[in-house]
């Protein structure tokens, strides 16, 4: 009887069978074509979500509270394959802006559609992340970032209104791509932006804005950044980035050929090494900025000169004991970093010693990352600054920073 | 002059990215990597890797194209890494 129940049973799992392959065939048939054609899209939201705590260590200054939750923000974002070939890419970014009205700044960090020309290149337009170096494009996002705050670099905390900042983004079109070289590989991203302006109100006179998203003259910025990744397992890479554009408005016969050249160089290495059951990271870039020589307004009636150049630079070095037995330790990522700005040393809004000369601002960052998830962490640092008037600001940096 | 130089620079390092694309193909153990190989390798250079449970098969073609674009990775590497992270979901 069993067998008889088989026997009867077969053909029927044959022909479901069979069906059911068929089925999987044209299914696997139907995505392919719908690959092909523009309308298939997916969407993802991801991002980066932030809040922090600040300790002045060493503040006299009695009128400025010496520790304050100061770090909050909220950066989505939007990845848009709209077909194999067009890519959409965006992302917001609100945060604390810093000010005493307790205000949050909203700002498009960058909104690019990129289409892919064939396997070794994608041309990219719109607002976009400067391909200046590596540390904007791929180590700065908050998840990815192991410390609680970037290197030492111009900024407000550093010096007025981001100047000659190396990052950050930009407006105009890219190509990129990345090409196999024997056992090693090579990649690139070549751009032409709006470019920098140069700042010419008294007290700024020299300053370099980058984020010029409404051009202020009709010459376009070229630059771009040449990766080598010599090892076959793509451990270590070396990035070569340079860039040039007139900065000076467009019709100001005393400044419009004024330029700035700028080139970075960055390098990281990862390694696993078995011994000591750690993963270590090192990483680093310098970037310089020379601006073209010009008289600006000292007073109403007086100007000066000066050698309109920066430099900075930052190396650090991570250790994790990834392959730890023991379930916290695995999760900590300890943390060493060295940074240095040295901004132009006559420039009346460079900062200067006692005497009024102007000099290098350093940063040594020793902290940790107890990471929870890969993008999840809680990060510390313990930072030490020396400013070129001699003094050491020693602070507390607490960021807890979530990938979703 | 600068810009000229610049640009001579980027069309002499195009000219020799034209040769190498046309010269080099990658060598047979590169080309035998396997797509949890270069995952591996690749997604380290910058963050900490992911579990491919993280993300569906629709979200890892979405974060494959995002990626290749960020860190330039080259075509073979982002098909055969989104290809591995899409089988083990």
């Amino acid at each position: 009887m069993g067998i008889q129940k088989f026997l009867f049973a077969v053909p029927f799992l044959f022909i479901f069978s069979k069906s059911y392959g068929q089925d999987t065939i044209q299914t696997e048939k139907n995505i392919e074509l719908l690959s092909a054609v523009s309308g298939n899209t997916k969407m993802l939201l991801t991002g980066v979500a932030w809040f922090g705590f600040l300790y002045h260590i060493n503040n006299t200054d009695k009128t400025t509270p010496k520790t304050t939750f100061n770090d909050f923000g909220f950066s989505p974002m939007f990845l848009w394959k709209l077909s194999d070939k067009f890519f959409f890419e965006s992302e917001i970014e609100i945060q604390n802006d810093g000010t005493s009205d307790n205000s949050a700044a909203f700002d498009l960090e960058y909104a690019k559609l990129s289409f892919r020309l064939n396997k070794y290149m994608t041309i990219g337009a719109g607002k976009m992340l400067s391909p200046f170096g590596a540390y904007n494009e791929r180590w700065e996002p908050n998840h990815i970032e192991k410390f609680p705050n970037a290197p030492l670099r111009p900024d407000d905390g550093v010096l007025p209104d981001d100047t000659h900042l190396f990052w950050g983004s930009v407006m105009g079109v890219d190509v990129r791509g990345g090409v196999p070289l024997g056992s090693a590989k090579m990649n690139y991203s070549l751009y032409i932006s709006n470019g920098p302006k140069l700042h010419l109100e008294k007290e700024m006179g020299g300053m370099l804005q980058y984020e010029n998203w409404n051009d202020n003259n009709s010459n376009k910025e070229v630059g771009g950044r040449i990766g080598f990744l010599p090892f076959p397992n793509s451990s270590l890479e070396f990035g070569f980035s340079g860039k040039y554009g007139i900065a000076g408005n467009q019709g100001d016969s005393l400044y419009n050929k004024i330029g700035a050249t700028a080139y970075a160089v960055d390098f990281s290495y990862v390694k696993s090494i078995d011994a000591i059951r750690s993963i270590i990271n090192i990483r680093g870039q310098f970037n310089s900025v020379t601006v073209g020589k010009a008289n600006y307004q000292l007073t109403d009636s007086t100007t000066y000169t000066f050698d309109n150049a920066m430099q900075s630079y930052f190396a650090q070095f991570s250790i994790r004991p990834g392959m730890a037995g023991n379930k916290y330790l695995k999760k900590t990522e300890f943390l060493l970093r060295y940074s240095d700005v040295t901004p132009p040393k006559d420039a009346v809004w460079s900062p200067k010693d006692t005497n009024g000369q102007g000099g290098s601002i350093k940063r040594i960052d020793i902290g940790l990352c107890y990471w929870v998830t890969w993008s999840t962490g809680l990060r510390i640092t313990y930072e030490i600054s020396t400013m070129p008037d001699g003094a050491h600001p020693k602070e507390l940096v607490v960021r807890f920073a979530t990938g979703f | 002059m600068k810009k000229i130089i610049i640009c001579f620079l980027f069309l002499v390092v195009g000219a020799g990215l034209a040769i190498f694309i046309y010269g080099c193909a990658e060598s047979k153990m590169i080309a035998e990597k396997s797509g949890s190989q270069l995952w591996g390798e690749n997604c380290i250079r910058c963050h900490n890797i992911p579990s491919s449970l993280e993300y569906s098969s629709a979200e890892w073609e979405v974060i494959g194209m995002h990626m290749k674009l960020r860190a330039n990775l080259t075509d073979d590497e982002t098909n055969k890494i989104v290809t591995f992270l899409k089988s083990e979901n």
